[in-house]
């Protein structure tokens, strides 16, 4: 390691230790016995994510300052990296639809958990937390989890206690796959609320949960440390370093000269660029399947020109995703429908997707327009961020091949918050007029996540995810038929129905598959790199 | 003199204000609702409803202006809508590591460019003018946050001697030997600019007293080099430290690309951030530190030099 | 800029000619002097053959600037039939060097011309006028002032957004203070002069006077500071397209090719160094010819 990264304990600006350091002199002592393990990790946010309990900044963030600090309630398997996980118990050991009404799921909760700061995990503080999210007028009312959480949880209707470890939170319908959508509902610790005077925002400063780690020093925008919880409830999850740093390098050619300069240990999507580079230095690239879509969802509001299914197939067909892959390095894999091929999910779609510029330029001319009269779109594009892959050359490409057939595609690059915002928020919003394509890409691990909340017209924004408003009667229907399906198998086909019907229509443009590369530094010992976008930080070492 | 002082210091209360004033239109020049540009995206009714009021968007425009600096006089410059955090706090600790960039790039400009200009002075028309005078034009010419990325490849990546990024391990900079190595590559791209202005003025300067009569009759008189030395330093200083001084503030209000390039956590860190997450309280409480704080210091210098220098007198 | 306020050091200096009377023979002086400086010769024919290459962009660049495959993408610079290599996409760099130059130089000049225009006419009024009339307009000059101009620069297209034209108007915005300035105190300065005092006494016109009398002996000076602006106003632009605030794709412009080649500075450098290497020669001529111009202007006769 280079000399200045020498001092163990790091000083915070203004504390006595700063200032018993400076009168020392402050030199960097050699830490002799490196008893304590630790390691800095490059990520790829412009700011720490939010550390109350519900992150921001998109599912990326979950596996940061989410899944590392707290737990849900219904946790996803993410220490195999040789098949996709599945649903595991979390901070519940076990849930079932009641049968007498299969709108209620009823949680048995884990018995002999405790919170960070001591307390006891148990009905109240689940409740505590919903009512945290879910009601405006409960005092730990807190608007900024809610924003985050929310559409995550589009289903749920009511709450309540149960016993002391039972509680049965109702869906607003009978709906099959509503576990998938607790995943993404964390718990903080009440009594460190109330122990930080009731304020979210010195609850971020000292968070509490029930996590595998604990949050060391928070420094806003730059940094974030995990201190490993020994007293962690699920021994086999225990963190493998004592501690780890999250360190925010937005900026892909910063981040793999920090990397270079052993400044950091790993980084996350490095640029696909530099990864020759990196290598050479040693480096080694971990790669997986991810279930994952780089895409545009394409605005069906009225007035908008994607109301035409010839356009929506003309843009899918305009897309060498070869190239793209090439633009990658490799580091990607075409997409030709929601999920990949290999899925169950995928059926059999009549609309092939490939690329083929003449029979793109054909329907864009039966739509009425052409190279010299091009139909003029504006579309909300990411700058970049976990899962936004190489945004702004792979958005240049796109730009570049439709026009060739008659799109003109306006960029509107924005931060990838406010990109997600404009996602959650749904084409009809006002703040959006003009803009009739998102290209927000995201996690398609679960049923829900891959499909439904994207399709359904239940799912319309701002209850979930579905953008562009589409609605159709077939898939509608089909929707409410998984959510009522219980066998697993059943739903597949279910699923696999709906997959055809979108892709027939067309409903996005897909792009390409990510494999979320990641670059480690001989530092790293182990890191064992799940089939998802989630991480889970306690496999480094 | 006095009267001089007291008027510099009464006419930095108007400019301030004006600062002030840009600063509150900036919401109103940036697209859209005023409501849209200081409320989060996900806004409840609620708080809409809310901040109107704080902000008296329904009252005109001179009364919207004294409520909001009412609340800046009282070190309320609002939330962050990113973060929700207090913008002061966001702004208090980049500008510590804004300013500490700032001086550490200043006094090596200084330092370089007097030793460059004087030697270019020393040796006029010389080569050693002609290097000295190309090095302080390619020092104001080069794009900056260009020099910042090749000088993190090699002196960070290819020849390992500094950190690539970053203030230092504790996130934030303090001057201690740990923190030290992370300002080498920030403080040599920022002083560039400084540099190069810095050595023209020395040479320019110096050439000009040199050839003032006085030194001539010191000359005459038999005062050694060192003695010469000694005369034009101190005639030279008020319009040199007069650069320095305004520099400095141009290089808190200017470092954005530069701590772009080292993620630098500093004030153009933040606007940054500010501007690409459409974060309009934050742009403008940052903003408007920087600027009331440029106003000080150009104050500051302008008093400094009546003090050094009595012949001035505006 | 950094640069600004420190250039109006030497240039406040830049008096209005003494001998104002026979501005031919002076002109013609510098125009000599300029003639023989070597080093300033060369930068102007840098910066000409520049400006025809870029004028004529479509005649000389290879290929179109906006397409590209990428199966020829970061070629190396010297692949035979790009020259200079390819860009992420796999554009021609040469091409896109050639037509990026446009947006730059225009980034570069525009801001620079408009705010001579406004700025040289606010000051000269306010320089001739005197009276409350240069209250009014100095003092709001100095309230720009009090920004420190990069501040400046990107708190206006911060606030407006990301945009060339945003871009244009913020710098514009940031060089009509100092231009004012230096055209007040130029004035000021020619004001006094005997000759304008006897035209004034002769009865002339206020207008008649500046057109005659002022005009010619304040331009020069206002022209060669607004000069030096330039390098100024073209690392800057570049520099908000760095940061994403100046011209968008796919346009091509320096400091946006800057921005998306640098991940490739690690396996292509010197590809990844062309349009940094761009904007460092044309400011360096820019600021050459400035310093050359003055200094033959501000030998004494």
């Amino acid at each position: 390691m280079p000399p200045f990264d020498l001092t163990r304990r790091t000083l915070l600006t203004g504390t006595a230790v700063t200032a018993a350091a400076a009168t020392l002199g402050g030199l960097p002592r050699p830490v002799f016995a490196q008893a304590a393990s630790s390691l800095n990790y490059g990520i790829s946010m412009t700011d720490v994510p939010l550390t109350t309990g519900q992150p921001d900044r998109g599912a990326g963030a979950y596996q940061f300052t989410g899944l590392t600090i707290y737990d849900p309630l219904v946790a996803w398997e993410l220490d195999v990296a040789d098949r996709p996980g599945k649903m595991i118990p979390g901070l519940a050991t076990s849930w079932e639809a009641d049968p007498a009404d299969r709108k209620n799921w009823i949680f048995k909760l884990r018995e002999g958990v405790k919170f960070h700061d001591g307390s006891p995990f148990n009905a109240d503080a689940v409740i505590w937390n919903l009512e945290k999210v879910m009601n405006t007028q409960a005092p730990q009312f807190d608007a900024r989890q809610a924003a985050q959480v929310k559409p995550r949880l589009p289903s749920l209707a009511s709450y309540k206690k149960l016993d002391d470890m039972t509680v049965q939170i109702t869906a607003k319908g009978v709906d099959a796959l509503f576990p998938y959508q607790m995943m993404w509902f964390l718990i903080s610790s009440p009594t460190q609320y109330q122990k930080v005077g009731g304020d979210w925002a010195k609850f971020a400063m000292a968070p509490s949960g029930t996590g595998p780690f604990k949050m060391g020093e928070l420094v806003p925008r730059v940094r974030v440390e995990l201190l490993k919880n020994p007293d962690y409830w699920d021994k086999k999850r225990l963190a493998k370093v004592d501690k780890l740093t999250l360190t925010c390098i937005p900026e892909d050619l910063s981040r793999a000269s920090a990397l270079l300069s052993n400044q950091v240990d790993l980084i996350e999507s490095p640029a696909p660029d530099s990864v020759s580079r990196l290598k050479q230095a040693g480096m080694r690239l971990s790669t997986n399947v991810v279930p994952h879509v780089w895409n545009y969802h394409l605005s069906m509001v009225e007035g908008s020109p994607w109301r035409d299914v010839r356009l929506r197939r003309a843009a899918n067909l305009a897309i060498d995703r070869d190239a793209v892959v090439e633009l990658m390095n490799g580091l990607a894999v075409p997409a030709v429908g929601q999920v990949p091929q290999s899925s169950p999910w995928f059926g059999n779609p009549s609309f092939k997707i490939r690329y083929d510029m003449d029979a793109a330029r054909k329907l864009v001319s039966e739509a009425g327009y052409s190279k010299d009269k091009p139909l003029k779109v504006k579309f909300i594009v990411p700058t970049g961020g976990t899962g936004q892959m190489l945004s702004m050359p792979m958005n240049e490409f796109v730009q570049q091949s439709w026009a060739e057939v008659g799109i003109a595609l306006e960029l509107q690059p924005v931060e990838q918050e406010v990109a997600y915002t404009a996602w959650r928020k749904g084409a009809a919003d006002p703040s959006l007029a003009g803009i009739s394509g998102s290209n927000v890409a995201y996690v398609t691990s679960d049923p829900f996540y891959a499909i439904v909340r994207f399709y359904s017209s239940k799912q319309i924004a701002p209850v979930g995810v579905n953008w562009s408003h589409y609605k159709n009667a077939e898939v509608d229907a089909l929707c409410d038929q998984i959510n009522a399906t219980f066998d697993p198998a059943e739903q597949d086909k279910l699923l696999a129905k709906v997959h055809e019907k979108v892709v027939d229509d067309a409903v996005q443009v897909w792009v390409v598959h990510d494999v979320y590369p990641h670059a480690l530094s001989s530092k790293v010992k182990t890191y064992t790199q799940a089939q998802h976008w989630f991480q889970d930080l306690t496999t480094l070492s | 003199m006095i009267f001089y002082i007291v008027r510099r210091v009464l006419y930095s209360i108007p400019i301030a204000l004006s600062v002030g004033l840009v600063c509150f239109l900036l919401v109103y020049i940036s697209p859209g609702d005023p409501i849209s540009a200081i409320a989060p995206p996900d806004a409840p009714a609620e708080m809409i409803t809310q901040l109107r009021r704080d902000y008296g968007l329904d009252k005109p425009l001179p009364e919207q202006f004294a409520i909001w600096l009412g609340r800046v006089v009282q070190g309320d410059l609002g939330r962050s809508l990113s973060t929700g955090r207090p913008v002061w706090g966001e702004v208090s600790v980049a500008l510590k590591n804004t300013v500490s960039l700032a001086v550490a790039a200043c006094t090596l400009a200084f330092a370089i460019g007097t030793l460059l200009g004087g030697l270019a002075a020393a040796f006029r028309d010389t080569w050693v003018d002609r290097i000295a005078m190309t090095f302080a034009v390619a020092g104001v010419s080069v794009p900056h946050y260009w020099l910042g990325m090749l000088l993190v490849a090699v002196f960070a990546v290819t020849f390992p001697l500094a950190p690539s990024m970053g203030a230092g391990p504790g996130g934030t900079f303090v001057w201690d030997w740990a923190h030290l190595p992370f300002l080498i590559l920030p403080m040599v791209t920022l002083s560039a600019i400084p540099l190069g202005l810095v050595a023209r003025t020395v040479r320019g300067t110096v050439i000009e007293i040199l050839h003032q009569e006085f030194i001539t009759t010191l000359r005459g008189k038999g005062l050694r080099s060192g003695g010469i030395l000694l005369h034009v330093a101190k005639n030279a200083a008020p319009s040199v430290l007069a650069v320095m001084g305004l520099q400095l503030g141009y290089l808190m209000g200017g470092s954005i690309l530069v701590e772009t390039v080292f993620s630098w956590p500093g004030t153009g860190f933040l606007l940054n951030s500010a501007i690409f997450q459409r974060d309009i309280p934050l742009l403008q409480g940052t903003i408007l530190v920087l600027a009331l704080l440029f106003v000080a210091l150009n104050l500051v210098v302008d008093l400094g030099q009546a003090l050094l220098d009595p012949r001035i007198k505006r | 800029m950094t640069l600004i306020a420190a250039k109006d050091t030497p240039a406040t200096d830049t008096r209005a000619p003494e001998k104002a009377e026979r501005p031919q023979g002076y002109w013609h002086g510098v125009a000599k002097r300029v003639l023989r400086d070597k080093a300033t010769m060369f930068c102007l024919l840098v910066l000409l053959l520049m400006f025809l290459a870029i004028v004529f962009a479509p005649l000389i660049a290879p290929y179109d600037p906006y397409v590209g495959s990428i199966a020829r993408r970061l070629k190396p610079v010297g692949t035979p039939g790009y020259l200079l290599g390819t860009d992420e996409l796999g554009r021609d760099m040469l091409t896109r060097l050639l037509y990026g130059g446009r947006l730059s130089w225009f980034i570069g000049i525009m801001p620079v011309a408009i705010a001579f225009v406004i700025g040289s006419s606010l000051g000269i009024i306010a320089g001739f006028a005197g009276g409350w009339l240069n209250m009014l307009i100095m003092r709001a000059t100095d309230v720009f002032y009090a920004f420190p101009s990069v501040l400046l620069a990107v708190a206006v297209s911060g606030a407006l957004g990301p945009g060339i034209f945003n871009a244009i108007l913020a710098l514009t915005l940031v060089f009509i203070p100092p231009l004012i300035r230096i055209s007040e105190s130029t004035t000021a300065g020619v004001r006094a002069l005997d000759y304008v005092e006897a035209a004034r006494a002769t009865g002339a016109g206020p207008f008649t006077i500046i057109r005659v009398h002022v005009l010619p002996n304040v331009m020069g000076p206002i022209f060669v500071y607004a000069t030096g602006l330039i390098s100024v106003a073209m690392i800057l632009g570049a520099g908000l397209s760095f940061l994403g605030l100046g011209t968008r794709p796919p346009e091509a412009e320096w400091g946006l090719m800057l921005n998306t080649l640098r991940t490739s500075l690690y396996n292509k450098p010197l590809l990844a160094m062309l349009p940094g290497i761009c904007i460092f020669v044309t400011s360096i001529c820019f600021n050459m010819v400035s310093d050359g111009l003055r200094g033959a202007m501000e030998v004494k006769n």
